[in-house]
């Protein structure tokens, strides 16, 4: 990791903090986290066994169990966790198993994943969620031939033959038998 | 037992005599120059008129129940009130020609040409038109029930109060045809290619539709949401296949999709809702437009961007989506559900900066 940037990066260590973002994941005591608290400005590589909260600003390459990116936090680099939440700012290459956003993702992000959430939130007129140019590669990828095989055979399961009942005879069709002309003979 | 032997029809043909109401039944005049032949209310039940060349001929109220007319040229005869019944005319060229109260119940006519043919009123039942060309034909009041019109060119046929009841469309290419009081096939369409129809009565073109009401008009169905009626919802059945189609939905528009849609182009009016069903799939088309676009099933851009501009995107946990997304200029609102499956590259509009 590199040298921090402000003094206030000191605490970007691993310690329990009762002043989690969110309950404990593990037991009754409280989590350890490692914490990037606001005003705090972290460049370079960080590697942590313990969930990381950012709440200040970290560019660079950050890997852990999970990394949470709060309000005032900004994210920028390239990340390699199994869950990433992020409800403020994440800019650069991310790989997770599990992704919430909310808050902004920057031009040129691209996000991997196998599950992504981002919600809408009708109820308020501002937009929780703003995407920059950016790239989301979510589960398994797609597959056009065979959803396109699925559908018309959808389709064909649905085809069945027309209950003799329901089909009206050509004179019975008030429209035809109300306006043909009468035949005439050669 | 006809009447007459092969010379002897071939001789009063030269003497240019008239042949009407003559026992032709099961005479062997394949190949024959019978161009202009007077044959009205002739008897050719079972005759071999293979390849016969019978040009303008006058074949009015004839029986021609199952006579063999693979190849034969028919162009502009008068086949008026004709009794083809399980008659053989596989790529016989009946363009121009008058077969209107014709019957042509289990007629074969595979690939045969009825470009400009008058058809009102016939019996087509249980006939197997395949790949035939119906282009600017006129079936009005024409009875298709049980009969398979697969690969048919209908372009611009008038089928006003035709009854397509258990046809089948599949491939069929019925653009501006004219369908007003249309009797539908009471069956999913499969795969058909419906750029527009004309609704209107008078079928002048001033009914056009290019929108969710096409696959409804020719299978007779009616989705869900049209049940509850309201004009502005637009409903697309599961099984219904639409293709190479230019949609445009009006402002406040409701359009459910359980269809497959295959290279088609979807306008949406503002503030239009579009819900691709679950079992909807949207293959090679695009959306534009600032509407709401909720995504249950799949949807696979044709080229990019495959969606532009809408005001939110929805994905759900059933949902795909594989495409460019341009935001809207007041910025898209994007939802995605846990489950959901995305390949998307999301382009800000060209009105906002980087």
């Amino acid at each position: 990791m590199s040298q921090p940037t402000s003094p206030a990066t000191s605490q970007a260590t691993s310690h329990p903090t009762a002043a989690t973002p969110h309950p404990p994941t593990h037991g009754t005591g409280p989590t350890k986290r490692t914490l990037i608290e606001e005003g705090t400005e972290l460049k370079g590589t960080l590697t942590s066994t313990c969930p990381i909260v950012v709440q200040g600003r970290v560019e660079g390459d950050l890997s852990g169990p999970s990394v949470e990116v709060t309000e005032s936090g900004v994210l920028s680099g390239k990340a390699r966790v199994t869950e990433l939440r992020s409800r403020g700012e994440i800019a650069g290459e991310f790989d997770a198993k599990v992704v919430e956003l909310s808050g902004r993702v920057r031009d040129k992000t691209i996000i991997r994943a196998e599950s992504l959430e981002v919600k809408l939130r009708r109820d308020e007129g501002r937009i929780e969620m703003v995407f920059g140019d950016c790239e989301l590669a979510v589960g398994d990828a797609p597959d056009k031939a065979k959803a396109v095989a699925a559908a018309r055979a959808n389709g064909q399961a649905k085809v069945k033959p027309v209950a003799p009942a329901a089909a009206p005879a050509l004179a019975a069709l008030p429209a035809a038998a109300a306006t043909a002309p009468p035949a005439t003979d050669g | 037992m006809a009447e007459l032997t092969r010379d002897q029809v071939l001789q009063k043909l030269r003497k240019n005599e008239k042949l009407d109401r003559a026992d032709l039944r099961g005479l062997d005049l394949s190949k024959m120059p019978m161009t202009g032949a007077l044959l009205a209310r002739a008897d050719l039940e079972g005759a071999n008129l293979e390849t016969a060349v019978l040009r303008k001929a006058n074949l009015k109220n004839a029986n021609l129940r199952e006579a063999y007319l693979a190849g034969c040229d028919l162009s502009e005869a008068n086949l008026e009130n004709a009794d083809l019944e399980g008659a053989k005319l596989d790529r016989a060229n009946l363009a121009g020609a008058n077969l209107a109260r014709a019957n042509l119940e289990g007629a074969s006519l595979t690939g045969a040409n009825l470009s400009g043919a008058q058809l009102a009123f016939a019996q087509v039942s249980s006939a197997n038109l395949t790949g035939a060309d119906l282009r600017n034909a006129i079936l009005t009041h024409a009875n298709f029930e049980e009969s398979t019109l697969g690969a048919v060119k209908a372009i611009e046929a008038d089928l006003r109060a035709a009854n397509l009841r258990g046809a089948t469309l599949t491939k069929a290419d019925l653009t501006g045809a004219k369908v007003a009081g249309l009797i539908g096939t009471g069956r999913p369409l499969g795969e058909v290619l419906v750029a527009w129809l004309d609704t209107s009565e008078a079928g002048d073109g001033s009914g056009r539709i290019t929108n969710g009401e096409i696959p409804g008009l020719l299978s007779g169905l009616r989705g869900p949401m049209e049940a509850t009626a309201p004009a502005s919802r637009r409903y697309f059945g599961l099984g219904d296949v639409l293709k190479n189609a230019t949609l445009d939905f009006e402002p406040g528009a409701r359009v459910q999709i359980d269809s497959l849609f295959e290279k088609c182009i979807i306008n949406l009016g503002a503030d239009t809702e579009l819900v691709v069903g679950e079992a909807g799939v949207l293959a090679d088309c695009t959306i534009s437009g600032a509407g709401s676009i909720t995504v249950n099933g799949q949807f696979f851009e044709r080229q990019s961007p495959g969606i532009v501009g809408p005001r939110e995107l929805v994905v759900t946990k059933t949902g795909a989506v594989v495409a460019s997304v341009v935001q809207n200029e007041a910025l898209t609102r994007f939802a995605f559900e846990r489950d959901s499956r995305l390949r998307l590259k999301i382009l800000k509009s060209d009105a906002k900066g980087g």
